[in-house]
Parts: C-alpha cells; sequence; structure tokens
C-alpha cells in the first residue's frame, strides 16, 4: 500500500474516525485504525464495537485532488500514536506507505516507521444495501435524536429500554424512546415507499445516536439510512456510522398512550417551563423534583413545590385555555422541562386522564411530536 | 449588659451532663451518691463492658469501655447497674427542655450534651449569668450535674466544658487561647482521635499549639480536608451555626459485626450479612426512614478495611433489598482474603413521608385503578390536616442494642 | 491449532458427540466441557467456535485458513467472546461487558459464542446473571463454560448445558503431545508412563531432580546387579539423599517398577512395550541376570514397599527392607 496525501483532510478524518476508538477494548484490534487505500481514495476505520466510523478521503473532488500515487491495500496501524504523528508533521502531505506489516510515514524530512497489523484481522463491517435504504435531511435526523433519545433509561433493569425505536410504518419513519417514567416519540413522514424494506422496527442504543448526534454537522444534505441484521447503518457524503443494534423486542407502547383526555391545557411553552424551572428550585432531587400542578378556574394554571427543609414556592400562570375537569397533579420537574423543550413551539397542548395517569403534551396543532410523563403519587 | 456580647461574634454555651447515666441513677435513689457506681451493657456476664461511672468510680480507674471484671478488679464495691433507657430519655427531654426555655437555639449533640446560641440573649443578662441559673435549674429540678463551656464557637465552647468537671463553667475567649487550650497535648482536641493524633505526632505535632502553628499543606496531604479544618479548630475558628435540627438528619443506619473466627466460608458471610441487613432494615423500619446507598465494610484478618458502596435507582427498606444490594457489593469487592468483620449500612436516608411514588408507564394501570380512593383521601386531608388515614406502624419493642445513644434523640421533643 | 481428527485421537467420545451434533446442525445453546488440566478443553472450545464461524467448512472441519479461523486463534474475532478469569475471580468488568455482549447484536452477524475459562470461578452474582442469559438463549448464540470442577459450578446452570466430560489422556496420545512439544521420543515414552497429564508431563521432563532420579534408579540396578553387598550403603549415602520425601520416594518407586516391567517385555520378547528405549543395553543385560520368577518376585516387593509408604512407614526403612528382598 502506498499514496500521498494532503495532511489537513488526513487529519480531520483522523479526528472523526478517533471518536469510535476506546484503549479499553476486549477485542485487540480494534485499539487500532483501519486504513485501506484503493483507486478512489482512502478509507480510515475506527471501531470500539458498539460504534464504528468510516471516512473516506476521496482521490479527488470539485477537481481538487487530495491523494495521489496510489498502491492499493490496507492496513491497521496503532490508534495511541497515529494521530499524534500525523498532526505533527511538518509539511502539508504526507507519504504512508506499507512493506509486509512495516509502515513508513514521510513528510519532508521527517520520517516515522511504525509496526501495522494485518487488516485482515480487522472486524468486517457490514456495506450499505442502497435497495434498503432511505434518505433523509441530516438536520431533521438530528432532531429526532434530540427529542427522543433523553428519554431512553439510564438503568439496566429493562436493557430494552436503553435504545430508541426506530420504526418504519405506513410510510412514516417514528422515534419512540422510554424508560417507563416519561416516553418521547417523533414521527416523520417519508418520501420514499418503505413497504418493501425487509426491516420495520429497530432498536438503536441510545449512547450510539447521542454520539451520532455529536458527529453529525447541522446541515440540510441528506444522510442515508440502511439497517443489516445486526447493525444500522447512517452515511454522510463521506462519513460512515454504523452502531450494532439492542437485541429484542421493543415494547408496544401505543396502547398504553391514553386517547382520551379529561383536562386539556394550552399554554405558551416558554411561560410554563419557566415556571416549573423556578418551582424545581425548591423541589427536594430525593423527591424527583416534584412539583405541583393544578388547573384552576378563569385559564389559571397553579406551580407549586414544597421542600420542608427549604421553604415553599407558589406561582400562578395565565394560561390561553383549560377545559374539562379540574385537576390536581404532581409529577417530575425535570421530565417536564425535557418534554417542553422538546417540543419545538411556543405553544402547548397538554392532555391530562386524571392525577394517576400519564399526561401528553404536543406542539399545539402537531401531532408529529408526542411527550408523554407519568406523574408521581405523594404520600 | 451589652458589654459581655461581641459586637460582630457569637456566645455559644456547651452544656454537658457530667457521667449522665450514673447521675440520673443517684438522683433516682440518693442512696448511691458517693458511691462508685457503673452501668454496665451486661451486668452478668462477664463480657459486659462499662457504659459510664460516677466521679467516685472513676477515681478508682474504672474506665468507659472497661470489661466488667477488669473493673471490678479495681474497684470491688462497684455498684453496678443495667441501663435503664427510659429514665435516662426522660431526664434528658426535661433537660432539653429548660435549655430551649432560654433560646430556641438548641443543638442536642447526644443525649447528654447540647449546644446553645445565646448571641441574642442579652435580656437575660450576662452569658456567666445565665450559665449560672441553667447549672442552677438543673441542679435543682433534676438533681443532675452539668459543665458548661462558654467561648466564640461551638468548638471552643466543647472544649472549655471539658476544662471544668463536674459543675464547672468555664469562659474560653480567642485571648485566652494560648495559656488555656494550646499547651494541651494535641489528643485532648474535640476531633482528633487516637488515630488522628498518632498521625499527628509521627510530623512532630504534640500539642494543639504544633497544630495551631503546622502547614496546611502538610495538614491536608496527611489527614485531608480534615487537616485544614482541625488546624482552624487549634487557632479557635470555628464557624459552624448551632442548628436545632441537625439531629434529625441522621444520614445514615448501620450495624456491624465481628465474626467469631476469621472466616473466608461463603455460607457465614451470607449469614452474617443476612443478620446484618435484618438489623438495619429494623432500625430503619422503627424511624420511618428509607435509603437509596448501601456501603458495604470488609475488615480482613490483617485489620485492612475497606468501604465500598453503590448509589441506588431507588429508595429501600426491606431486609431483602439491603441484603441482595451488600452481596452485590460484597461478591465484586471481596479479595477472597479471611474477613473478621463485616458492616452494613445504609446512607442518603430520607423519612418515607418525603417520599413520593414515580408511577410506571407498564403498570400504571394498576395503580390509576387506586386513584378514587386517593382522590377520597386528597379530599379530607385539605379538610381535616394531614392524611388520617395514615397507616400506623406498630411500635416495636425492640430495644436497639447498637448506637442507642442516637435513637435517643429521635424521641427529644415530640 | 487442532483438528477434529486430532480431537477424535484425543477425547474420541466427546469429538464424536460434538462432531455429530455439528453434522446434523444441532449445536447446542451451552455445553460444560469439564476435565482436568491438559484434557484439551480450551483447545475443543476455540475449534467448536471456528466450526461455527469458518465459511470454508469441510463437512465438519474448519479450515483454519480463512479471516474467521484466524481471528478466533488471535483472539481478534469481534463475535467471538473470551472471559478468562484475572486472578482469584472473574472480575465485575468482564460480567459487564458479557451482560452487554447478551443484550447488543453482533458486529459481523447474529452469530455469537462466549467462551468463558475457569467458569467455576465465577461469583454467584456473576453466575446468576449468567443464568439469567442461558434461560433465554437467542437462536444463535453458543456459550462454552470451561471448568476442571464441574461439581462448584451452580446446579441451575449445569442443568442448562450440554455437559462434556473429557477423560484424561491415555499414555499414547500423551506421548505424542509431549513429542509434539519437542520431547525426545525416549523421554516422552518415560514420562507418559508417568503421568497422563501433558502439562505435568512437561514440567516433570524439563526438572533436573527428575534427571537424576532417572539416573539413580539405572546405578541401583547397577548396584545391586554388580555389588550387592555395597547395595544399602548405595540406599543410605545416594538414593535416600536424592529421594528426601514420600511422594519423590513413590516416583523413585515407579521408576523401578517400570525397569523391571521392561525386563519382563524384554524377556518375552515383547519389546515395542518396552519403557526404558534409551537402556536397551542395559535391559538386555538385566534379562540375562535376574530370572523371570525374581523378576515378579521383585514387582510385588515394589508393589508392596509402595504401600507401606502410603501407609507412613519410615522411608528408609522402605527402601533397606525393599533392598535386601530384591538381592535374594
Amino acid at each position: 500500500m502506498k499514496f500521498i496525501i494532503q495532511r489537513d483532510q488526513l487529519m480531520e478524518s483522523v479526528q472523526n474516525v478517533m471518536k469510535a476508538i476506546s484503549s479499553r477494548t476486549t477485542i485487540p484490534i480494534l485499539t487500532g485504525m483501519k486504513i485501506e487505500a484503493n483507486e478512489n481514495g482512502i478509507k480510515l476505520t475506527g471501531s470500539d464495537s458498539d460504534i464504528s466510523i468510516e471516512s473516506f478521503i476521496p482521490k479527488e473532488e470539485d477537481g481538487i485532488e487530495y491523494v495521489e500515487q496510489i498502491e492499493p491495500g490496507s492496513i491497521v496501524l496503532q490508534a495511541k500514536y497515529f494521530p499524534d504523528i500525523v498532526k505533527k508533521l511538518p509539511q502539508k502531505t504526507v507519504e504512508i506507505e506499507s512493506e509486509g506489516l512495516q509502515v513508513t510515514i514521510r513528510s519532508g524530512s521527517a520520517e516515522f516507521h511504525l509496526n501495522g497489523q494485518d487488516a485482515e484481522e480487522y472486524p468486517q463491517l457490514p456495506q450499505l444495501h442502497t435497495e434498503d435504504s432511505f434518505e433523509i435531511p441530516t438536520d431533521l435526523l438530528k432532531n429526532l435524536i434530540k427529542q427522543t433519545v433523553f428519554a431512553v433509561s439510564a438503568v439496566e433493569t429493562r436493557p430494552i429500554l436503553t435504545g430508541v425505536n426506530m420504526k418504519l410504518e405506513d410510510n412514516y419513519l417514528n422515534f419512540v424512546a422510554t424508560d417507563s417514567h416519561r416516553l418521547a416519540a417523533r414521527k416523520i413522514p417519508l418520501e420514499v415507499d418503505t413497504t418493501n424494506m425487509t426491516f420495520s422496527s429497530v432498536v438503536i442504543p441510545g449512547k450510539s445516536l447521542n454520539e451520532l448526534n455529536k458527529i453529525l454537522e447541522d446541515t440540510q444534505e441528506n444522510i442515508e439510512i440502511s439497517v443489516t441484521e445486526n447493525q444500522i447503518l447512517f452515511r454522510t457524503r463521506h462519513l460512515y456510522f454504523l452502531s450494532r443494534l439492542l437485541d429484542g423486542n421493543y415494547p408496544e407502547t401505543s396502547r398504553l398512550i391514553p386517547e382520551q383526555s379529561k383536562t386539556v391545557v394550552h399554554s405558551p411553552t416558554k411561560e410554563l417551563l419557566q415556571s416549573i424551572d423556578r418551582a424545581s428550585l425548591l423541589a427536594k432531587e430525593s423527591r424527583n423534583n416534584v412539583v405541583r400542578l393544578s388547573a384552576k378556574e378563569n385559564n389559571q394554571l397553579e406551580i407549586s413545590s414544597n421542600s420542608p427543609e427549604v421553604g415553599n414556592v407558589m406561582e400562578e400562570i395565565n394560561v390561553n385555555s383549560i377545559e374539562g375537569e379540574e385537576l390536581k397533579i404532581s409529577f417530575s420537574a425535570k421530565y417536564m422541562m425535557d418534554a417542553l423543550k422538546a417540543v419545538e413551539n411556543d405553544q402547548v397542548r397538554i392532555e391530562f386522564t386524571g392525577a394517576m395517569r400519564p399526561f401528553i403534551i404536543r406542539p399545539i396543532d402537531n401531532d408529529q411530536i408526542l411527550q408523554l410523563i407519568l406523574p408521581v403519587r405523594t404520600y | 449588659m451589652s458589654k459581655w456580647y461581641p459586637k460582630n461574634g457569637r456566645v455559644i454555651f456547651h452544656v454537658d451532663m457530667n457521667s449522665f447515666y450514673a447521675s440520673v441513677e443517684m438522683a433516682y435513689n440518693p442512696k448511691l451518691k458517693g458511691k462508685p457506681v457503673a452501668i454496665a451493657g451486661n451486668p452478668e456476664e462477664r463480657k459486659g463492658i462499662i457504659v459510664t461511672s460516677s466521679y467516685e468510680a472513676r477515681a478508682k480507674g474504672v474506665k468507659t469501655t472497661m470489661p466488667l471484671w477488669e473493673a471490678r478488679k479495681l474497684c470491688p464495691d462497684l455498684v453496678v447497674m443495667r441501663p435503664n433507657f427510659d429514665r435516662y430519655r426522660f431526664a434528658s427531654s426535661e433537660m432539653f427542655k429548660i435549655l430551649s426555655e432560654v433560646t430556641t437555639f438548641v443543638q442536642p449533640v447526644s443525649i447528654d450534651e447540647g449546644y446553645m446560641d445565646i448571641t441574642a440573649c442579652q435580656h437575660l443578662g450576662s452569658p456567666l449569668d445565665i450559665a449560672a441559673s441553667i447549672q442552677q435549674r438543673i441542679k435543682d429540678e433534676l438533681d443532675l450535674p452539668c459543665s458548661i463551656g462558654i467561648a466564640p464557637n461551638k468548638f471552643l465552647a466543647k472544649m472549655a466544658s471539658d476544662m471544668r468537671k463536674p459543675m464547672g463553667i468555664t469562659v474560653l475567649r480567642k485571648r485566652d487561647l494560648p495559656k488555656k487550650l494550646w499547651p494541651l497535648p494535641v489528643k485532648e482536641m474535640h476531633g482528633v482521635g487516637e488515630k488522628t493524633a498518632i498521625k499527628l505526632n509521627k510530623i512532630d505535632i504534640y500539642t494543639i499549639k504544633d497544630l495551631a502553628d503546622a502547614d496546611t499543606f502538610q495538614l491536608k496531604r496527611l489527614l485531608g480536608i480534615n487537616g485544614e479544618r482541625l488546624k482552624d479548630r487549634a487557632n479557635g475558628i470555628d464557624s459552624t451555626p448551632v442548628d436545632p435540627d441537625a439531629i434529625y438528619e441522621f444520614k445514615s443506619i448501620g450495624n456491624s459485626q465481628t465474626l467469631a473466627h476469621d472466616t473466608t466460608d461463603e455460607l457465614t458471610i451470607q449469614r452474617l450479612m443476612r443478620q446484618l441487613a435484618r438489623k438495619v432494615a429494623t432500625r430503619l423500619k422503627r424511624k420511618q426512614v428509607v435509603g437509596q446507598n448501601v456501603q458495604l465494610m470488609i475488615r480482613y484478618y490483617d485489620r485492612k478495611t475497606v468501604t465500598r458502596s453503590v448509589k441506588l435507582p431507588e429508595y429501600i427498606e426491606t431486609e431483602e433489598e439491603i441484603y441482595i444490594t451488600s452481596l452485590d457489593l460484597f461478591e465484586n469487592h471481596w479479595t477472597g482474603d479471611p474477613i473478621r468483620l463485616l458492616g452494613v449500612t445504609v446512607q442518603d436516608i430520607v423519612e418515607k413521608d418525603e417520599i413520593v411514588h414515580q408511577l410506571d408507564l407498564f403498570t400504571y394501570q394498576k395503580e390509576a385503578e387506586k386513584e378514587p380512593l386517593y382522590q377520597a383521601i386528597d379530599h379530607l386531608t385539605e379538610k381535616y390536616g394531614k392524611n388520617p388515614f395514615k397507616k400506623i406502624e406498630p411500635k416495636s419493642d425492640d430495644q436497639p442494642r447498637t448506637s442507642f445513644q442516637k435513637d435517643f434523640l429521635d424521641d427529644f421533643k415530640k | 491449532m487442532k483438528t477434529w481428527s486430532d480431537m477424535s485421537q484425543v477425547q474420541p467420545l466427546v469429538a464424536k458427540m460434538l462432531m455429530n451434533s455439528i453434522a446434523k446442525d444441532r449445536i447446542s445453546h451451552a455445553y460444560l466441557f469439564h476435565g482436568t488440566k491438559g484434557t484439551g478443553k480450551y483447545e475443543l472450545s476455540l475449534l467448536l467456535a471456528k466450526t461455527i464461524f469458518c465459511q470454508n467448512r469441510e463437512s465438519t472441519e474448519p479450515c483454519h485458513k480463512c479471516v474467521d479461523c484466524h481471528r478466533i486463534d488471535s483472539g481478534n474475532h469481534p463475535d467471538v467472546h473470551q472471559i478468562i478469569p484475572e486472578g482469584q475471580s472473574i472480575k465485575k468488568e468482564q460480567i459487564l461487558h458479557l451482560q452487554k455482549e447478551f443484550r447488543y447484536t453482533g458486529m459481523e452477524s447474529n452469530r455469537k459464542v462466549y467462551i468463558i475459562k475457569d467458569a467455576d470461578k465465577m461469583t454467584g452474582n456473576a453466575s446468576n446473571r449468567l443464568l439469567k442469559f442461558l434461560e433465554e438463549p437467542s437462536k444463535l448464540t453458543t456459550a462454552i463454560l470451561l471448568t476442571e470442577n464441574s461439581q462448584s459450578i451452580l446446579q441451575t446452570i449445569r442443568s442448562r448445558c450440554q455437559i462434556m466430560s473429557l477423560k484424561p489422556l491415555n499414555p499414547t496420545n500423551i506421548k505424542k503431545r509431549l513429542e509434539q512439544e519437542g520431547l525426545s521420543s525416549s523421554n516422552a515414552t518415560l514420562v507418559a508412563a508417568l503421568t497422563n497429564e501433558v502439562t505435568e508431563g512437561l514440567e516433570i521432563s524439563k526438572d533436573e531432580w527428575f534427571a537424576n532420579a532417572r539416573k539413580l534408579v539405572v546405578q541401583l540396578i547397577e548396584v545391586l546387579q554388580e555389588k550387592p553387598n555395597e547395595a544399602l550403603l548405595f540406599i543410605h549415602n545416594q538414593w535416600m539423599q536424592h529421594f528426601k520425601d514420600r511422594e519423590q520416594l513413590q516416583r523413585g518407586l515407579d521408576l523401578l517398577l517400570i525397569w523391571f516391567k521392561d525386563i519382563i517385555y524384554k524377556q518375552v520378547d515383547h519389546e515395542n512395550a518396552i519403557i526404558f528405549i534409551s537402556e536397551m543395553e542395559r535391559l538386555d543385560k538385566s534379562s540375562m541376570l535376574w530370572s523371570r520368577k525374581q523378576v515378579t518376585n521383585t514387582l510385588g516387593e515394589i508393589m508392596e514397599a509402595k504401600r507401606k509408604l502410603d501407609q507412613n512407614v519410615n522411608p528408609a526403612l522402605v527402601m533397606e527392607q525393599l533392598t535386601l528382598h530384591i538381592q535374594r
């Protein structure tokens, strides 16, 4: 293998794939970074087995040549040294050449010799199947993630709940996450027909989606998503992000979501959020930051919280409308704030069905975002 | 009168009952006065130990925690009594009543001592007058001796009350430090235990003066943040307030026990762990509290001791929950060496009243069926005050065997 | 690198059972391989893993050359998870890792193999977690537990595993294994006669003490043959100095026993069975000097001496008596 590459391009790719490499892996080869050269360009791969990132540097793009003198081949280099070496090289171009498992890195007068490992030892990552994939704008995917992933379970009592359920249903893409105390769901219509796709429901680890969200840029360019039996692939122009899936069936949640409501509140999002935030200041953490909400007459909501040692706080806010029965309900301020922040609209509709039943928060006139919260029972 | 009170500082009392249990017994039975009296955990058994003793007994060398047989050897006419918890509890609460008539800023630290902040009591007279009247009232009304320390902060007040016993009143001002406090050996200092004293001696700190002058950095390295705190105290600095509610913030409940033999036998260990979990669960229940953290202490045959704890997602209270969690900790941290002692402690404790129950998406329907009942309770609560249907826990009659002093305190002021 | 045909030599029964289930595509979700040290549990687990993953398998035999086989050997296969105890027990992180793996799909496919070495070293906690997993096995997962002591494994776990008992090796196989490890044929033959355990055999053969013991046995025979009167002196001055405790003396007697058995083989022209193959000349000589009856008696005496040693009779006394009996 041999090629000469622009150092800046190489560095950017190296930094991207490094996000997947962990020194604490049980598979020795994964402490390394795989470098592959073929006539189209250079591909770098890093993985901690849970997620894998591939970054591609094309031979040339938009008339700019990034890589030259390519002799195809592949090798795995120790990720502990390689990035620092690239960063500190003196010239704008780098020549990388391997002879057996010996790798030489040249830039200007600097010359490094590193021992590589056989690329055959590296895990073989699934390839993208275009016929089984669909595309959505990257910034929309980021929104889907942000609006749901915070609700995954942080504990392992029900492992499947540590992931986000991604479903394809009636040409809608649906993300659902719940830690069993609250649920966040978001769906978007897809432009392609998905009925022929081989998968309909997978569970993606919340950790992986958080990583993906970090690595994706906020752009309207499309991202391609495809699913194999054991991994999910996200592909942008030069970046592949792969994640293993959670094994098992995601619980059916739709029937747990109340369909009727007894009390409906329309409220400005920001005012409600700020009021909850203030009330939570005095809510003790040991009580899950519980605040109490009472729906009163004259479109008044009373938000209150009481902490025996610290004091109490009570605030009335004017909302647009309150319809239905009177209601007093207590819930975690944190869950409520997470939900209100995810709603993405300055007006929300909150539907209650009783103090002991889940309530639903949606942006006004939009059914694609759904936030559901289970109340607490106070003794 | 204001001349007795500092412009910017505080006036703190430390009231310390003198050989409290023995004194209470003497108050109940005046014939005992002047005799060497000792309270022992279990007078019938040879292995009983002295819990406390009168000054007459102390004069003969009887000391707290000394085995009974040894005390009898030193003092053959020793009158040994079982503790009468009800009497002490009663005397203690009467004593604190007297203190709280002077000011509401009373912080009980144990059954027989407490701090008072009398900064705002100028109308009652000089601090010395107030102290004398408290001492007199406790003597007259309860027939009990006490010593009182007067100082600008809690630490100095505590040191002062120790300086004259019994029935002493000692003022310790900052300007008195060089004469009264600094010459004392460092192990006499409140907050310096035997182990700490040995550590300090190793870096040539023998007196409180040495500690006051010691290098902060070196102390920190030796004792952590506690090192800095001790140095401040040696310099007469202690800003902690008198907090009347401090005793209610017991943050942990734990039990520990030494094994009959050092062992690696998992069955024996599990049995002991089960016992400890049961004891802790009983005490949690009696106090109507639950905890969110479990700490396990393992002491090995060579006295090497490790503590490991885990924070749980939910509050726990039952024997089973405590047992399972400690066993988990044990299996994750046991080195396999022979074990001498195990301790199980539940931490991050809160009163049950304060807990809320987060409903679960997959089970809420079951709970929601009870909604009308809860609504009715809420309704009545609003009408008649705090939950009239609250389950009344049967008063358990098992007398706590360990840390009974602290358990008493829960009852104070109820 | 072991193949199924190797394994059929070493562990015929277990190999046959496993090969059958592979051929019928009925690989179990959980196996428990138990057997003493050196019986090939770990090799067998790797072989099974390769058989499961190898793309170029021919009937039951993996190719041992493809990337899957290679990576199983090097520990780099991302879907073969090996849990090997660090020190006294299997550590918390290892169990956490295992638990995570149970929940995740595989990396290259959903086929996964877990190999848990010294499974008896799992803590109760770890065992319970494993049990939970074994209770709801996924179709494509195989767990292989290895242990020298299956009784220390939770009954509930054992009952969910197919248990494979690996037999201690027979001398011919041990000899072969020892030769593969680089021992000379004569040494391998002798060591294989003394132990049925390859690792122990290797230790013995590297031991200087053993080399000297071997020399002393030959010398004792010569003394007995040439200068019988000095035999007792030899026992005191040389023999007892070397064979210091009962265990060592037992080994010395074992070697003596082998020598006299060899004499019989020599006398009946059954030379293939001879163990001291490097001492043919001396054996030749011995077989002339000792009558068949004398040899048979001597064998009985050596057995008797061994028995007495077990009964805690004074070792020096046992050796003296034995020498006097052989002299006759």
